[in-house]
């Protein structure tokens, strides 16, 4: 029996790793922290090696196939694919590490606000002889961004250290970086540009195509990973309440509820009476029902309405639909189907 | 760990094909066919490199080339696969050639790459046969040029296609006239082909240009009419030095990179007084859409398309110079019978240097439209490429594997083939002897049998191969002054002198 392998992100990525792997209900066990090797336990097959290595290699890992699954952002996958590579994506939306690849030019170009302008910028640069100069570390999607909006007089610089800080050493006129809050490029006196969005992020789990093909037991216990990160990130904007209710009967709370126009969650609320502890000459039911969370306080609203008492509201750990649409859609990619697990998670949300 | 692997195999790279036995015998045979016609109106051959500078196609080859361009950097040169080939020509013309005594006609041909979707009639890597006539203007060499792709295709077996003839005059001087940017025309120029196409529906394509030019529901300038009356009357020169100032008084930084407080605001006010580019992309690609619905057979051009041109007030000569140069076309002598000619003024190709006539050649295939050759003027293009002066030119290339499918039959006659085969390893050196003789016959393939494994096995090798003739040498026959001459169809043998043997495989072989 083989184990799964499974390589996560370290340095800066560990800990937001670790806490989803920890919230998903699989726990990284290792000796100390500076072990690069540990297992991963929570999974019904028994646990999967982990291998810790930068986010930026484990997608040539995972390609190679020393890992048969692994940890990264979708940004450097985006930046590593090529056509012919093993690698798919199996989960697109893991719901942390968001960022954006996105084009900043410094603050004192006040007449740029857009990639439009920079189109003009670099004619008007290359027209005097000199050629605008991008900073980055993702050649490919930068190459093609700016070739699809009409640029095409411009020079990659490649950096070491600090992208954001090759404008003010002029070693740069412009940059192509990851950002989240903004916070570096403005430190950097950098701003982004209207319509400059390469590419849209966030921590996403690739396999390698090849190894998951030939090992059903490995394909399994992905299957068992699948399960409880969908689960989990289904969940998230999940609330389950509970509400007790005086009434005559559980169909006349469920009527008087559903009138009062809430707590219908997915496929209605479950009443069931409640045996009070002292002798009462009303009858009480209990009613449960599990509702996205952006619609808790107007529920909470119509229960009261319908005579409701205390309500509690729990966060839920998991929710599990009849079969995992991830999995569902990286069996059609093994297969050799062209529906990928990105758009196969995005189906469902929407469904 | 896992012992002892195999070795993986190597997949070719995606949208590149192998060219095996017998298609490149075919394919070759036609791209000499194909070249050997242009020689005899004195286009002399000439090649140039796979490899180029990456800035030969960005002068003016056109955004949608150079996104799909195989561009690499190797020592810090920056060098690309080449796209096309009239750029590279042109490169040499201008490095080398320009003290030729003009016309200069040159044909080539060889493999160009792009970076496109794989399809059928659609690789990666393609090879192209074409010619260039520099030095000539006028309809008389776009005459000459158009009679060239027609007549070559007629050569080869071709005679059911469709030449399409534009002139980007008329769309070139409507941009000029709504007073377009260079870089605004070019965008618009870019998806006139898509549009005529189908590909691309003409509201995205708006759509495109106008977000492309930093205009529409996305902008985020400010309008012209938003500039102040008093600041946008001023001279460039003393609003640039007012804003400077303000901006330096209230200790704005300006500046940034490469570029200087002055260009930044220079353009800044320059973009403040800009209209809106929605208007004008819009108008551009109505009257590109009028041109393409106005197209059709030559004889209707005087009724359908000049007044389309006299009533936006632009000069009709495109059309004179189309109709110029089809007539001439037809002095050549007729087309084909089952030839057609349109003129659809919306023609563009996609590449940005062409200034005049431009043609497509195209058959019909199950697939649709399958194009075969595609040319046209370019007049700027030695200039841009650091010509010491203009000079006009035109030209045209095929598509060599379109023009494959679109032939109806392999049509490389088989050669005659003949293996000659030593019974053992001592008549080796006589059977080679007599192969190189054989070989003499002219046309005929003689292949000596090397892996020496016996007659048996030598004779079903040339079952299999579709030899014609089987020559056997042996010890008796060397004794005697004979070989055996084996004949693969009707599978009989005659044992014949030697001295006779040349005759009798000639006539064996007819």
């Amino acid at each position: 029996m083989s184990a799964l392998r499974l390589a996560l992100p370290s340095k800066g990525w560990e800990d937001d790793t670790l806490r989803f792997l920890g919230q998903c209900g699989l726990r990284v066990d290792r000796s100390n922290p500076r072990q690069y090797r540990a297992r991963m336990r929570g999974l019904p097959s028994g646990p999967a090696e982990v291998v810790f290595q930068r986010a930026t290699d484990i997608f040539d890992e995972v390609n190679a196939g020393s890992v048969d699954l692994g940890i990264t952002g979708y940004d450097i996958v985006a930046e590593h694919r090529s056509e012919e590579d093993n690698v798919l994506v199996v989960h697109g939306e893991l719901g942390f590490r968001r960022c954006a690849l996105v084009v900043a030019v410094p603050e004192g170009w006040v007449d740029v606000t857009s990639v439009s302008d920079l189109a003009e910028v670099a004619v008007e640069l290359r027209s005097s002889g000199r050629e605008l100069r991008v900073a980055t570390k993702y050649a490919n999607l930068a190459r093609q961004f700016l070739y699809d909006r009409g640029i095409t007089y411009f020079t990659l610089v490649e950096v070491t250290g600090a992208i954001e800080a090759a404008p003010a050493l002029e070693t740069a006129d412009i940059i192509c970086d990851i950002t989240s809050s903004g916070v570096t490029l403005r430190e950097n006196r950098l701003k982004p540009v209207a319509g400059g969005v390469v590419v849209e992020s966030q921590a996403c789990l690739i396999g390698n195509r090849r190894e998951l093909q030939s090992d059903p037991e490995r394909l399994e216990t992905t299957r068992g990973l699948l399960e409880l990160m969908e689960a989990y990130l289904r969940s998230r904007q999940q609330v389950s309440i509970t509400a007790n209710i005086p009434g005559l009967s559980a169909e006349d709370v469920a009527r008087r509820v559903l009138a009062a126009g809430g707590a219908v969650g997915l496929r209605g609320p479950t009443i069931a009476r409640v045996f009070p502890k002292e002798v009462s000459d009303q009858e009480w039911f209990a009613l449960t029902v599990v509702i996205g969370e952006d619609v808790l306080l107007p529920t909470v609203e119509a229960l009261r309405r319908a005579g409701a008492g205390e309500v509690s509201a729990t966060q839920v750990r998991y929710v599990f639909e009849h079969r995992s649409w991830t999995f569902e859609a990286l069996k059609r990619q093994l297969q050799g189907g062209v529906a990928s697990a990105e758009s196969g998670a995005r189906e469902k949300t929407t469904a | 760990m896992l012992g002892e692997r195999a070795p993986q195999t190597i997949q070719r790279v995606r949208g590149t094909t192998d060219v095996l036995p017998p298609d490149d015998a075919r394919l070759r045979t036609l791209e000499a066919n194909l070249r050997q016609g242009f020689e005899r109106f004195g286009y002399q051959g000439m090649q140039t490199p796979i490899i180029e500078p990456l800035e030969l196609f960005l002068r003016k080859s056109g955004d949608e080339i150079v996104a799909r361009m195989y561009a690499f950097s190797h020592w810090n040169r920056r060098l690309c696969l080449r796209p096309e080939l009239t750029a590279s020509v042109i490169r040499a013309y201008v490095d080398q050639l320009q003290n030729h005594s003009l016309p200069l006609r040159v044909h080539y041909g060889g493999p160009i790459f792009r970076y496109e979707r794989p399809s059928r009639g659609r690789s990666r890597q393609f090879t192209i046969v074409g010619l260039e006539l520099i030095g000539a203007s006028g309809a008389a060499a776009d005459a000459e040029v158009l009679h060239l792709a027609c007549a070559g295709l007629e050569a080869i077996g071709i005679k059911r296609y469709r030449l399409v003839v534009g002139h980007l005059g008329a769309a070139l001087q409507l941009l000029a006239q709504l007073g377009m940017s260079d870089h605004a025309q070019g965008l618009v120029l870019d998806q006139m082909e898509p549009i005529a196409r189908g590909r691309v529906d003409p509201e995205d394509a708006i759509a495109r240009v106008v977000s492309l030019l930093g205009g529409g529901h996305q902008s985020t300038n400010g309008a012209a009419s938003d500039l102040p009356p008093g600041l946008a009357s001023l001279p460039p020169e003393q609003a640039t030095a007012i804003a400077q100032d303000i901006l330096s008084r209230a200790s704005l930084p300006v500046e940034g990179g490469a570029r200087q407080p002055r260009d930044i605001i220079e353009r800044l006010l320059a973009k403040a007084r800009r209209p809106d580019p929605t208007d004008q992309v819009r108008a551009a690609f109505e009257f590109v859409g009028q041109l393409h619905a106005a197209a059709g057979p030559p004889e209707r051009l005087a009724s359908q398309l000049q007044p389309l041109l006299v009533r936006r007030g632009l000069s009709t000569a495109p059309i004179d110079e189309v109709v110029g140069a089809i007539d001439l076309l037809r002095a050549y002598g007729p087309l084909s019978a089952e030839a057609e000619i349109e003129v659809d003024l919306s023609l563009a190709r996609g590449l940005r240097y062409y200034t005049g006539l431009v043609f497509e050649i195209y058959v019909e295939s199950d697939e649709g439209p399958l194009q075969l050759c595609g040319g046209g003027r370019y007049d700027d293009l030695v200039r841009a490429l650091g010509g010491r002066e203009a000079v006009p030119a035109c030209g045209f290339q095929y598509g060599v594997e379109r023009i494959d499918l679109a032939l109806p039959q392999n049509q490389v006659a088989a050669n005659r083939r003949v293996l000659v085969v030593g019974v053992s390893a001592a008549d080796h050196a006589l059977a080679l002897e007599v192969a190189r003789t054989i070989r003499a016959i002219d046309g005929v393939v003689v292949e000596q049998d090397v892996r020496l494994r016996g007659v048996k096995s030598a004779l079903r090798y040339a079952d299999r191969a579709g030899m014609q003739l089987v020559v056997l040498v042996g010890e008796r026959e060397r004794q005697e002054g004979v070989v055996v001459l084996r004949d693969m169809r009707s599978r009989q043998e005659t044992r014949v002198p030697t001295r006779d043997m040349v005759d009798l495989v000639r006539q064996a072989l007819t």
